[in-house]
């Protein structure tokens, strides 16, 4: 039996073929993801050993909440103190700052898309000098390798360089490698420019102090001692750390930022494999219907049903062995191909080892097996029930599982999907919990959705083929039948072409309504007349341009009034958990933005003493106006602040706001975020002539000033609204063109149903070849047939994306979606874009199909 | 008188071998199934080849019909040197000028029999002929099966449709590789009796490959293939006749 399991594998390449590859390319994505995480994960943990290298201690100030470079600086006196403790070899300060941008030789800011531009002091340890030397006057900066190259930066040339308070002119005096002295480890296109040490702290707004200092024990001395003693000496506002928690803390960054380039990915990995079960199990399905007559002989000649079923698993858990190998090694080179491709966008990772770990192989495996075989176990049980006399009589079938049951199943499935899904968006679980309900009522659906569509997937393919008989006849009519001829075989072709749109359409929905209520929200809540913005794109909350602009155009004759914008990630703690936290100037009250105010005033707000609320958090912490929010900043002041107005709209402000004046006290950060201008003299009163003369002489004074800086970018209301619908746009498309990769995968699978079915057909073919049927019309049906069963997926998957994005945008809290807008349009074009697939898709089978001898086809028992 | 073309082959016959030669594989395994056949159909008449199992026939036939092609000799369909046509020629000249009836699996499954009956026309994008396709129908005897399915209908039923669609598009020959092999001796005589009808009453031209000296008796004329050679035709055969034919060949 064994023999004749591995005879037919091997008789039957191309079937054999069609089988692996789907599951191939399952374990591939899944190989390939661990694999390229892994990788990363330990070149960069050695990045971090080798940027910590040579210093022995860190000096700095402790930091609760907020982000790194929130810590406050430490001051020159305590540098000089640290250097009289005993044991102490030397002590450096160093710099670091955000948004620290360089022009290039055309005046183009070096923006990367979402990696950081980082300033820094001198520091031997991390930069190492390929070219010319290190900074060493005030007016030089020296630049990584890979910022160079890329932007032909040369050694001896003026650039502009944008810091958190102002720009300047620096000459490249240099350019090093950083972490290691051979090759430039600077991650994911971050920028860096170093600039000596003094110039560093007058650049980067450190002045007379540092963001820490690296310490380096004396020889032979026992750094844990010393780290007691300078502990001692540099008293209780500060901190001293070891290289060892350097090291881990620099890795657990880094892992952070892994982590969530390496879930995503896995996500879509994931989607892959389920996407390839599907495909598997439609493809054991068909084998099985093929072989239906071959499994009867055996029953006749005295095979037992065990026999029998044992057959169809043993292939199946063949190919899985087969397709795991292969999908491992394929997994492996996929690894270094989206390095390769990461870094050609610009996301240039530390070269390493590619890295094969146990626990890859075992989920390889797992995947590898587990799909193939559990796929295989329907099949397999309905191949025991096969009677001898499927062997002699002509028209076999398998019996096929009643409707009604198919029905109750399958809606059965769907419900409690839905159930799920509804219970993950609205019962306010939390994060772990909420992706499994979401996630497993999601599958759930597709599955009931596959095993319900089969109900009507005749009569909807005989609609959808109506007009391509009309159009083209006999292989019209044909492709239509065909369609219409197997329903189970045509949802589950469609099933796996249906979670893709269904994902891609889930997107399309909520980015619209995100969109749309962004939109909606500038429009009602937008009074300024100008903003002025970084030019980096993106949705980097970080980024920022130098607070020297907002004094330069508050100068401008026609400006009366100029607004400047922060914004701190999980920067301040409310009641011990953190927020995020937002900034304006109090005094200009709703003149810019209007959040709709629904109690107290914000001019009413002390800025050093004040707070606004959302009403939603208002809420939940039982503060009107008048009471008082305990606030902690990163600098670990904790302040008492009088809620001085709730507001009802938070997708602008989000949901707490403090004056400029107190952020500028807590947090040392100057860069802004944005700031909002207004003409003096403009209302939407004036006629328009006049409206448009002088929005267009005074965008002209502000732009004489905004000019000199290349980070920044002015634009008026609509194109403001303009540019950040552009930013959520190219958004969406990064995460549909992810999407794809499942459209990608279903299309293989159509391929794949469509080459089996045309080799069950051979002697139809034959026969319509016999009588008449050139081979452009056979193609023609083939493809055709391809398309059909594309769009009745397709029609599957946008409905149900469409329920899916619904009522996801009804979830997602009021700040980011209140209102729920379809992208009709764009929904047409998938349903069309699935059809052209679909019919790209039979290219190949319609080829094999059109090639078959038509003799040998009609002779094919 | 027969008239002459151009080509000066006669137009009374329908299909025409020369020299026709084909075969298969090469060296050691070289089978030859055809060995230098020269034989004409004549238009209106009703021909059986016959023969032991492997002498050719089928072979034959389908070089023939266009369906395969020799090594080497010549066949016309008419007039019409099938040499010469290109692969979708040749599919277009199966289209509109020959008729087909196999043994088994001669209909579209997902075809009604009356789409069954009017595919090449269809594929042609041609209409057929009302009153003939009324004619043939009402023939064949399934004026009221027209809208079944092939899996709806029996075997002889099939192969009645089989026929119907041979005869449908008015094809200039009908070529059938054992028709009735599939078909109990009572269906049988019913397709062979309709066959004959439509050559003496419809004016077909039918070749025919059986090795049923019954089916044979049905025939104008029998042709006698062995080893890929004709070696013996019988004008109006009987099927006493065939069969002593039969025995004598089969002990050479
Ligand atoms: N595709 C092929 N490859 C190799 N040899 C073939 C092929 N087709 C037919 N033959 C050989 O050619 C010879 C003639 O075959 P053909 O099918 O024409 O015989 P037949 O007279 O129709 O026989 P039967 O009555 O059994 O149908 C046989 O010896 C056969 O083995
Ligand atoms: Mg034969």
């Amino acid at each position: 039996m064994f023999k004749l399991t591995l005879r037919n594998l091997l008789d039957k390449k191309i079937r054999f073929v069609l089988t692996t590859s789907t599951v191939v390319i399952g374990v591939m994505f899944v190989v390939g993801v661990f694999v390229l995480t892994d990788s990363i994960r330990t070149s960069f943990d050695e990045l971090a050993g080798d940027i910590e290298a040579g210093v022995d201690l860190t000096v700095r100030s402790p930091l609760d909440i907020g982000d790194e470079l929130d810590r406050v600086a430490v001051p020159q006196d305590i540098a000089e103190i640290a250097e009289t403790v005993p044991g102490v070899a030397s002590v450096d300060g160093r710099v670091v700052a955000r948004n620290t941008v360089i022009s290039d030789g055309e005046g183009e800011p070096i923006l990367p898309n979402g990696p950081p531009t980082l300033g820094f002091s001198w520091f031997p340890t991390q930069f190492f000098i390929i070219d010319g030397h290190q900074p060493e006057k005030p007016d030089q900066f020296a630049t990584d390798a890979t910022t160079a190259s890329d932007n032909d930066l040369v050694v001896g040339d003026v650039y502009t360089v944008s810091g958190p308070t102002d720009q300047r002119e620096f000459t490249l005096s240099g350019i090093f490698n950083f972490g290691d002295p051979e090759e430039n480890k600077s991650i994911a296109g971050t920028t860096m420019a170093a600039f000596e040490l003094t110039a560093a702290q007058d650049f980067l707004d450190k002045p007379d102090s540092f963001n820490e200092l690296s310490v380096v024990v004396q020889a032979g001395a026992d750094p844990a001692v010393v780290q007691e003693a300078l502990d001692a000496a540099v008293g209780d506002d500060f901190e001293v750390v070891s290289q060892q928690i350097k090291i881990e803390e620099t890795q657990s960054d880094f892992n952070a930022f892994i982590s969530i380039f390496g879930n995503v990915l896995l996500a879509f990995a994931l989607i892959a494999v389920f996407v390839s079960a599907f495909i598997i199990n439609n493809t054991f399905q068909i084998i099985l219907g093929q072989r239906v007559r071959e499994l009867g002989l055996l029953r006749a000649l005295g095979a037992t049903g065990r026999q029998v079923s044992r057959s169809v698993l043993g292939e199946a858990a063949m190919v899985g062995v087969f397709s795991t190998v292969v999908g491992i090694f394929l997994g492996l080179g996929l690894a270094r191909v989206l390095r390769s491709l990461l870094k050609a966008g610009g996301f240039s990772l530390p070269d390493g080892p590619i890295e094969l770990q146990a626990r890859t192989i075992i989920f390889a495996v797992a995947v590898g097996m587990g799909v193939t075989v559990l796929s295989s176990i329907a099949p397999a049980r309905r191949a025991r029930g096969i009677s001898p006399m499927a062997a002699l009589s002509d028209s076999v079938r398998l019996t096929k599982s009643g409707l009604g049951r198919r029905i109750k199943v399958g809606a059965t499935m769907v419900a409690l999907g839905w159930l799920l899904l509804g219970l993950g968006l609205f019962a306010g679980l939390g994060t772990q919990q909420l992706l499994l309900s979401v996630s497993s009522g999601g599958i759930l659906i597709f599955i009931g959705t596959t095993v319900l569509s089969p109900a009507f997937a005749t009569q909807i393919s005989r609609i959808l083929g109506w007009p391509i008989q009309r159009l083209f006849g006999v292989p019209g009519r044909l492709a239509r039948e065909n369609a219409a001829r197997s329903p189970r075989r045509t949802s589950s072709t469609a099933g796996a072409l249906m979670i893709g749109l269904a994902l891609v359409s889930m997107a399309g929905v909520v980015g619209q309504s995100i969109k749309k209520t962004f939109v909606d929200t500038l429009d009602n809540s937008v009074q300024a007349d100008y903003f002025v913005r970084s030019t980096a794109a993106g949705f980097d909350p970080t980024t920022g341009f130098p607070a020297e602009v907002e004094q330069l155009v508050n100068e401008v004759d026609d400006v009366d009034l100029v607004v400047g914008y922060h914004f701190g990630l999980n920067s301040i703690s409310i009641n011990g958990s953190t927020k995020n936290v937002f900034t304006t100037d109090f005094s200009a009250g709703t003149d810019h933005m209007d959040p709709d105010v629904v109690a107290g005033s914000i001019t009413n707000g002390d800025p050093l003493g004040s707070i606004l609320l959302n009403e939603d958090p208002a809420e939940d912490l039982f503060v009107g106006v008048g009471d008082t929010v305990v606030v902690q900043f990163p600098d670990g002041a904790v302040v008492g602040l009088e809620v001085a107005a709730i507001y009802a709209d938070s997708a602008i402000f989000d949901n707490y706001v403090i004056d400029n004046a107190l952020w500028n006290e807590h947090f040392n950060r100057p860069e802004l975020l944005f700031l909002t201008a207004s003409i003096s003299g403009f209302s939407d009163d004036l006629p328009e002539e006049q409206q448009v003369a002088l929005l267009a002489s005074s965008a002209e004074a502000i732009r004489n000033v905004t000019d000199e800086f290349p980070t920044v970018s002015v634009e008026n209301r609509v194109e403001f609204r303009q540019s950040q619908q552009a930013q959520l746009d190219s958004f969406l498309i990064t995460i549909t063109v992810f999407l794809t990769l499942a459209l990608f995968i279903a299309l293989i699978g159509i391929a794949n149903t469509l080459a089996l079915s045309v080799f069950e057909r051979t002697r139809e073919i034959g026969l319509l070849r016999a009588v008449g049927l050139t081979r452009r019309q056979l193609r023609r049906s083939v493809r055709w047939e391809a398309a059909i069963v594309s769009v009745f997926g397709a029609i599957l998957g946008v409905g149900l994306g469409l329920a899916f994005g619904v009522a996801a945008a009804i979830a997602i809290p009021d700040t980011a979606v209140n209102t729920v807008a379809v992208p009709w349009g764009s929904l047409a074009i998938y349903v069309v874009v699935a059809a052209v697939a679909g019919l790209i898709a039979a290219i190949i089978p319609a080829r094999r199909a059109a090639r078959m001898n038509v003799l040998e086809a009609i002779a094919t028992e | 008188m027969p008239s002459t073309t151009t080509t000066g082959i006669e137009t009374d016959v329908a299909a025409r071998a020369i020299g026709a030669t084909k075969f298969y594989g090469s060296g050691d395994t070289e089978v030859r199934a055809l060995d230098g056949v020269t034989a004409e159909f004549e238009r209106g008449h009703f021909s059986a080849i016959m023969g032991p199992s492997g002498s050719g026939k089928s072979t034959l036939m389908h070089c023939l019909a266009g369906l395969d092609t020799l090594t080497d000799g010549r066949v016309f369909i008419g007039d019409t040197d099938l040499s010469t046509l290109s692969e979708r020629n040749l599919t277009l000249l199966r289209r509109d000028k020959i008729g087909f009836v196999f043994q088994a699996f001669n209909l579209v499954p997902t075809l009604t029999a009356l789409e069954n009956i009017t595919l090449p026309m269809d594929l042609a994008g041609r209409d057929p002929d009302q009153e003939w396709l009324d004619r043939v129908i009402d023939a064949v005897g399934l004026a009221d099966r027209t809208s079944h399915r092939p899996s709806e209908l029996s075997g002889g039923q099939q192969q009645r449709v089989a026929v119907a669609r041979a005869l449908a598009s008015n094809p200039e020959i009908i070529f059938a590789d054992e028709p009735t092999g599939n078909l109990d001796s009572t269906t049988g005589a019913e397709i062979l009796d309709f066959m004959r009808d439509a050559v003496d009453n419809l004016g077909q031209t039918i070749v025919m490959v059986t090795h049923d000296p019954v089916a044979a008796s049905h025939a104008d004329r029998a042709v006698f293939l062995v080893d890929g050679k004709i070696v013996d035709e019988m004008m109006e055969p009987t099927a006493e006749m065939v069969l002593d034919e039969m025995k004598l060949l089969s002990r050479r």
